[in-house]
């Protein structure tokens, strides 16, 4: 009979066993950031007392997966067995939503404990479990089935510059609607609720534009835990292919969606590779457009340079990159913002 | 009888079954996962909505996880997952039960 025990990684020899177990069976990144935002770790031993399964849970995420078959009673014994014990432990804190991001191999297996896919591409999957789910996300969502020609555009808006405003007007021009998402992260220098409440003034006289929060859906693709992936080029290729095909795969066909707006990216590296990505993995079914990026004089109009602006308190260039609201919005709060800032927001970043 | 709380009961090992409740807005909704549903899904929602309205509770969303679970086992779990989606595992109903 195998038994499930506490794991503590903070304890040398622990964690030893629990790598080398993990690196027999493939899974060999234990960078800083995977291992440290882990919550609790089980380990399955046998009789014994070896080793032959564990799982990690991190917040809502179930990762670090890995189970031996030898000597079990049944093939995948031990995984449901497992999983059954990290599905309840997230229960018990109330967590009854989750998810699991692994090699595409093993969306099988956790489909047979419940899981449902919601995204898969050749370099990882993303499933979930539990409830609300996508379908009950996509339910709350207006839908326009007469509609021919229907555009999404996803972004931070950190915050809501005249970029933006350009682009989703163009896209407001081209198209009888257009979805536009605003991630859910709170990672950086405005918060989702003042973002989204920003994206809402600054769009609110282009009647065709459906505001529409992210959620659990359309996040910020680097928070993609990526544990079983060796190669760290091949990261940001996995998490941004895999946030394309959440769009592809269970936005787009839900919503009619046909074209996906983005702006051109001369600034950042990764966003660049985003962009390189969605293209790839979007087009044909779905046109992606990218739209050079608008300038202000010689100035390309970015979020990370209006955030720098804020820093310096520059109000009168800020009239210029940002659209009224927004700017009202930065007057009223600029002591708060720059206090974020001073007590070490990252200001850097898309 | 309105759902207080989401809740879970049972686990997705051999034999057994994974029910959990949410509320709902139209009547049972059910999403069933099982090797057999083809030839046991209607039994086992059949069972788990027998105990639903043993309880009077008339909206719930219900996911379910099924691993070959005999209809006892079914019942059995299914009582604890209301019992807590009501908040009344100190106060069981013994009349339903």
């Amino acid at each position: 009979m195998d038994t499930i025990r506490e794991l503590y990684l903070t304890d040398k020899v622990s964690q030893k066993n629990w790598q080398t177990f993990l690196m027999a069976r493939g899974i060999s990144n234990f960078n800083q950031q995977e291992v440290a935002s882990i919550d609790q770790t089980i380990g399955l031993y046998n009789e014994e007392n070896q080793l032959v399964g564990t799982g990690s849970i991190a917040k809502n995420v179930i990762k670090f997966v890995a189970v031996c078959d030898i000597g079990a009673v049944a093939k995948g014994a031990r995984f449901n067995q497992l999983i059954s014990e990290l599905t309840s432990r997230l229960g018990a804190q109330g967590i009854f939503h989750q998810f699991v991001f692994t090699k595409p191999a093993y969306v099988t297996s956790f489909k047979h404990v419940g899981f449902q896919a919601l995204g898969v591409t050749e370099l990882g999957a993303i499933l979930e479990k539990g409830l609300p789910n996508i379908k009950d996300y996509l339910n709350q969502i207006p839908k326009f089935p007469n509609a021919k020609k229907v555009a999404g555009i996803v972004m931070n808006a950190n915050p809501f510059t005249k970029g933006h405003r350009y682009l989703v007007e163009q896209a407001a021009k081209d198209n009888e609607v257009v979805y536009l998402f605003v991630v859910n992260a709170d990672v950086s220098l405005f918060s989702t609720t003042e973002r989204l409440e920003l994206v809402r003034q600054g769009t609110s006289d282009l009647t065709n534009v459906i505001v529409v929060n992210g959620q659990d859906y359309l996040v910020s693709f680097i928070s993609f835990p990526a544990y079983f992936i060796k190669d760290n080029d091949a990261i940001i290729r996995y998490q941004t292919e895999l946030d394309a095909s959440i769009f592809k795969q269970q936005i787009a066909p839900a919503l009619g969606i046909t074209a996906r707006y983005l702006g051109s990216e001369p600034l950042s590296h990764t966003t660049n590779i985003y962009n390189e990505s969605l293209q790839r993995i979007l087009s044909p079914d779905i046109t992606v457009k990218i739209l050079k990026r608008a300038t202000w004089d010689t100035q390309i109009i970015s979020a990370s340079y209006v955030r720098q602006l804020i820093k310096v308190g520059d109000v009168s260039t800020l009239a210029a990159m940002v659209p009224a609201t927004t700017l009202t919005f930065i007057q009223n709060n600029l002591a708060t913002l720059q206090l974020r800032i001073s007590k070490g927001q990252n200001i850097n970043g898309n | 009888m309105e759902i207080k709380k989401m809740a879970m009961a049972g686990t997705l090992e051999s034999s057994d079954i994974q029910i959990m409740l949410s509320a709902g807005t139209n009547g049972y909704e059910f999403e069933l996962e099982s090797d057999v549903a083809k030839q046991f899904g209607d039994q086992i929602k059949a069972t788990i909505t027998s105990v639903l309205q043993a309880y009077a509770i008339d909206n719930a969303k219900i996911s379910v996880v099924d691993k070959g679970a005999l209809d006892l086992v079914i019942k059995a779990r299914a009582v604890t997952a209301v019992q807590r989606a009501l908040e009344i595992v100190d106060t069981p109903n013994w009349e339903v039960l």
